[in-house]
C-alpha cells in the first residue's frame, strides 16, 4: 500500500487512482475503528467498577459522582482523562491531544524545510510539499493552538475561579471527541487545499490540483468547528455562572478574562465559515454557490477571512492571559495596570472583526475597501501595545524576576511578539503590501508570533504544571534550559531569514523558488531544524523524567491549594477504584 | 492622575503618534496611487497613454497579450522576457481561466489578484532598467511555483 501520493503521478488516469485512494481510505477507517472499539472496551471496564462505587454512596449518574468527587483537584495525566469527565480531565485531554498534534505538524514543517534544500522540488514532489503545507496550518491552528488554549482554560480555570459546580462534564466530552474526530479525518484527507479552502482550487478533485478528498477535509473541517464552539460555549457558561459567589466580574484573573474574549470571537465569528463551508460541500455535487456564472469566488475568500483573522486572534490571546499571569508568579507581585490589561485584550476582540480585510488587499475589491482596512490595521496595534506595556511595566517594576526555564519563554514570548508586531504595522501599509503580500514576509512576521508566543507560553505552562501531570516528577532543569535556547536560537533565525528573503519578493506556499534565494532558504531551513531538534530535546526530557521514581510533591504554581474550598490536599478519592480496575498497581 | 496611569497614557500616546504617522502616510500613498491598487476593470479610470497588457492566469500559465503578441510563462517553457519600456505606463487586465492566481511583481510594487469570472486592473511605471522577475503568490495547486518569470526593461527601440 501506497501512502504517498506520489505514487498517483504514476498512474494512469484519475479514475484508477479514485478507486485506489478509496481503497485507503477505507483500510485507515478500518483501523481506526478497530482501535475505537479497543478503546471503547477499556473504558466500559473501568466505568463499570466506577459505577458500583457510585452506587454504594448512593448515586444514580456515575458522571455526576465523579466530578463530585474530583471536583477542583489536582489531577494527574494518566489514561484515566479519557474516562473520567470532570473539567480538569477535559483539560488534560485537550493540553496532551494539542501537543501531539504540535508534534505532528511540526514534523511536517521540518519535512516542508528540507525539502527546499534544493530550487527545484527533488526531495519530495511537489504534491507531497502542497500537502504538508495545508496540513501544517490547519493542524497547528485549530488543534495545537486552539487545542492547548482551552485545554488550559478547562484544567485552570475551575482552581482560578473555585468553581461551585462542575456540571456540563458529558457535553464537553462529546465536543471534544467531536474536534478530535474532525482533526483525525483532516488528516486522512491529505488535502492539499491550504487552509484557505478557496473555492475553483478546492472543488478540483485531482492530486494534481489541490487533493482528492478534499469533500472530506471540508467535512473534518465542520466538525472541528462544531466541537469548538459547543467547547466555546460551555466554557463560557462556566466562566460566567459558575464561578465562585465572592469573585465579582471586575476581580476574575486576568486569565479568565483572556478566555472570555477568546470564546466571544470564537463564537461570533465563526457562523460565516461554518455556512460558507456548508456552501463550499454542495459546490462538490452542484456548483450554485461560489463558482456559478452568478457569482465569484472572492464570495467565499470574504466569509473565510471574516473567521480567518478572528482566528489567529483566538491563538495568541489565551497565551496574552497566560503571560500575565506567569509572570505574577516569578516577580512574586501583582501585574502592572489590571485594568488596563483586560481593556487591552478587550478592544482586541472589538477590532478583530473590523481588520479582516486586509488579507485581501491586492484581490480587486477596490480603493475605498484598502482605505478602510488599511487604517483598521493600524488602530489594531494600539490595544496590543498596551498588552506589551504592561508585561514590560510589570516586569520593570518588580523587585526581582527569578529566570527559570518558564520565566525565559515568556521573556522570549514577549520579544518575538515585539518583533513580529511590528513587521505586522510594516505590512498594513498598502504601500508594501503590494509587494509582501504572499511572500515569506508573512511567514515570518505570523511566525515570530506562533512559535514565540503560542508554542512558548505552551511550553511554560506545561513546564509549570509537569510535577502535578507527572504525580511528582521533576524535569531536567539543564536539559530544559537547553529547549529553550535552541528554540529560541531557532526560531529567530528561521523567521529572520523569512523577513528578510520576503522583504526581497520571495514567494510563499512553493515547492521551488529562484536560485537567487537560495542563501534565505538555506538558512531558514537551518533555523527550522533547529526548532525540530529543541522540541526533540523537550521529548527526551518529559520521557526520561517521566520513567523515573517521584521525588517531589504535585503542587505547582498555578493550583494552590486554598483557593479551592472543597479540596483535601494529599487526597485522592479515586484512587481506590481506580486501583481496583488497574488491577491495583 | 496616579503616576502609573502617566507613565501609560505616555506611552500610549508616543505609540499612536507612531501609528497616526504611518496611517496618514499611508492614506497619502493610496490616494497619490490609486491606478497602481487592485480594482475591478474599469476603462474610465485607466489612466492616459497607457498601454492595456491582457494577463491570463491559468494552471500553470501566466499569458501576457500586448495588442497581437503574446508572451507565456510556464513550467515547460516561455516566450522570453516580457518587453516593457522605461517610463511608459502600463495597465495590466488580470483575469483567470480556473482557479485564483496572484500576480506579482515585487520591485514595482505590483500586486493583483487574477479571479475567474472577474476581471481586475492595475497600473504601474516601470521607473529602473534591467531583468525583473514576477511570481504567482496565491497557492493554485499542484505546479504553483512554476508560475514565474521575467519581465525585460528597455529604453524602448523595438517595441
Amino acid at each position: 500500500m501506497s501512502f504517498l501520493p506520489v505514487s498517483y503521478q504514476a498512474l494512469p488516469g484519475v479514475v484508477a487512482g479514485a478507486t485506489h485512494y478509496v481503497l485507503e481510505v477505507m483500510i485507515i477507517l478500518t483501523i481506526l475503528g478497530v482501535l475505537t472499539f479497543y478503546i471503547y472496551y477499556l473504558i466500559s471496564s473501568r466505568k463499570e467498577a466506577v459505577e458500583e462505587a457510585a452506587g454504594k454512596e448512593g448515586y444514580t449518574d456515575s458522571s455526576e459522582y465523579v466530578r463530585d468527587k474530583m471536583y477542583g483537584r489536582k489531577r494527574k495525566a494518566d489514561f484515566s482523562m479519557f474516562i473520567y469527565d470532570d473539567a480538569k480531565s477535559i483539560g488534560l485531554r485537550y493540553i496532551f491531544t494539542g501537543i501531539a498534534f504540535l508534534f505532528l505538524a511540526g514534523s511536517f514543517g521540518v519535512m516542508m524545510r528540507v525539502s527546499l534544500v534544493d530550487p527545484n522540488p527533488v526531495v519530495i514532489s511537489p504534491v507531497l510539499y502542497d500537502i504538508f503545507l495545508t496540513q501544517h496550518a490547519t493542524l497547528m491552528i485549530y488543534m495545537f493552538a486552539l487545542g492547548v488554549g482551552f485545554g488550559f482554560a478547562y484544567y485552570l480555570l475551575p482552581s482560578y475561579l473555585r468553581l461551585k459546580k462542575d456540571n456540563m462534564g458529558t457535553l464537553s466530552s462529546v465536543a471534544y471527541w467531536i474536534w478530535l474526530l474532525g482533526g483525525a479525518l483532516f488528516v486522512v484527507s491529505r488535502s492539499s487545499m491550504r487552509w484557505y479552502m478557496y473555492p475553483p482550487l478546492s472543488l478540483q478533485l485531482t492530486p494534481y490540483g489541490a487533493g482528492m478528498a478534499n469533500w472530506l477535509a471540508v467535512i473534518a473541517m465542520e466538525l472541528i468547528f462544531i466541537g469548538i464552539t459547543m467547547a466555546s460555549i460551555i466554557v463560557l457558561k462556566i466562566i460566567f455562572l459558575d464561578r465562585a459567589d465572592d469573585m465579582p466580574l471586575s476581580k476574575m484573573p486576568i486569565f479568565a478574562w483572556s478566555i472570555v474574549f477568546t470564546l466571544i470571537m470564537v463564537v461570533s465569528s465563526d457562523p460565516p465559515l461554518m455556512v460558507g463551508l456548508g456552501m463550499l460541500f454542495y459546490d462538490f455535487f452542484n456548483p450554485v454557490f461560489f463558482t456559478a456564472s452568478s457569482n465569484t469566488v472572492l464570495n467565499f475568500a470574504i466569509l473565510f477571512w471574516f473567521w480567518g483573522h478572528p482566528i489567529v486572534y483566538i491563538a495568541v490571546l489565551p497565551f496574552f492571559g497566560l503571560i500575565y499571569e506567569i509572570i505574577q508568579k516569578f516577580t512574586g507581585g501583582k501585574v502592572y495596570s489590571y485594568s488596563s490589561a483586560i481593556i487591552g485584550m478587550g478592544t482586541l476582540l472589538i477590532f478583530s472583526e473590523l481588520v479582516w480585510g486586509h488579507h485581501l488587499l491586492n484581490s480587486g475589491l477596490g480603493v475605498d475597501w484598502v482605505l478602510f482596512f488599511t487604517t483598521t490595521s493600524f488602530v489594531v496595534v494600539i490595544p496590543s501595545a498596551i498588552s506589551v506595556f504592561n508585561w514590560i511595566a510589570t516586569l520593570w517594576t518588580a523587585d526581582r524576576i527569578r529566570l527559570s526555564t518558564p520565566m525565559l519563554f515568556v521573556i522570549n514570548a514577549i520579544f518575538d511578539f515585539i518583533l513580529g508586531g511590528i513587521e505586522g504595522v510594516m505590512l498594513a501599509n498598502d504601500s508594501f503590501n503590494e509587494i509582501a503580500h504572499g511572500t515569506y514576509f508573512v511567514t515570518g512576521h505570523f511566525h515570530f508570533i506562533f512559535v514565540g508566543m503560542t508554542l512558548g507560553v505552551t511550553m511554560a505552562v506545561f513546564y509549570m504544571l509537569y510535577p502535578t501531570f507527572s504525580g511528582g516528577r521533576v524535569y531536567n532543569e539543564r536539559l530544559a534550559k537547553w529547549h529553550f535556547y535552541i528554540t529560541a536560537f531557532g526560531s529567530f533565525l528561521m523567521s529572520f531569514s523569512w523577513s528578510v528573503g520576503g522583504f526581497l519578493g520571495m514567494p510563499r506556499a512553493v515547492a521551488g523558488y529562484f536560485p537567487f534565494f537560495q542563501p534565505y532558504q538555506d538558512s531558514a531551513i537551518i533555523g527550522g531544524v533547529i526548532i525540530g531538534i529543541g522540541q526533540l530535546v523537550f521529548l527526551y526530557n518529559i520521557a526520561t523524567s517521566w520513567l523515573k521514581k517521584p521525588v517531589t510533591d504535585t503542587n505547582n504554581a498555578f493550583e494552590t491549594v486554598e483557593d479551592i474550598p472543597a479540596a483535601v490536599s494529599e487526597a485522592e478519592p479515586l484512587a481506590k477504584d481506580t486501583q481496583a480496575v488497574n488491577g491495583g498497581e | 492622575m496616579s503616576p502609573k496611569g502617566k507613565t501609560e497614557l505616555m506611552w500610549l500616546l508616543g505609540v499612536s503618534a507612531i501609528l497616526v504617522v504611518s496611517a496618514v502616510a499611508n492614506i497619502a500613498f493610496i490616494d497619490g496611487h490609486t491606478a497602481n491598487i487592485a480594482q475591478p476593470t474599469d476603462l474610465q479610470t485607466v489612466p492616459a497613454n497607457s498601454t492595456i497588457i491582457n494577463v491570463t492566469g491559468s494552471q500553470w500559465v501566466w499569458e501576457f497579450q500586448i495588442g497581437n503578441q503574446t508572451y507565456f510563462n510556464s513550467g515547460n517553457g516561455h516566450s522570453g522576457a516580457l518587453p516593457l519600456v522605461l517610463n511608459h505606463t502600463y495597465t495590466f487586465e488580470v483575469t483567470s481561466k480556473d482557479v485564483i492566481h496572484d500576480l506579482s511583481i515585487p520591485e514595482f510594487g505590483v500586486q493583483s489578484y487574477a479571479v475567474p469570472g472577474h476581471e481586475n486592473q492595475v497600473s504601474f511605471k516601470p521607473t529602473k532598467l534591467g531583468y525583473y522577475y514576477f511570481e504567482c503568490v496565491e497557492y493554485c495547486g499542484f505546479e504553483h511555483y512554476e508560475m514565474r518569470g521575467y519581465i525585460d526593461v528597455t529604453n524602448g527601440g523595438a517595441s
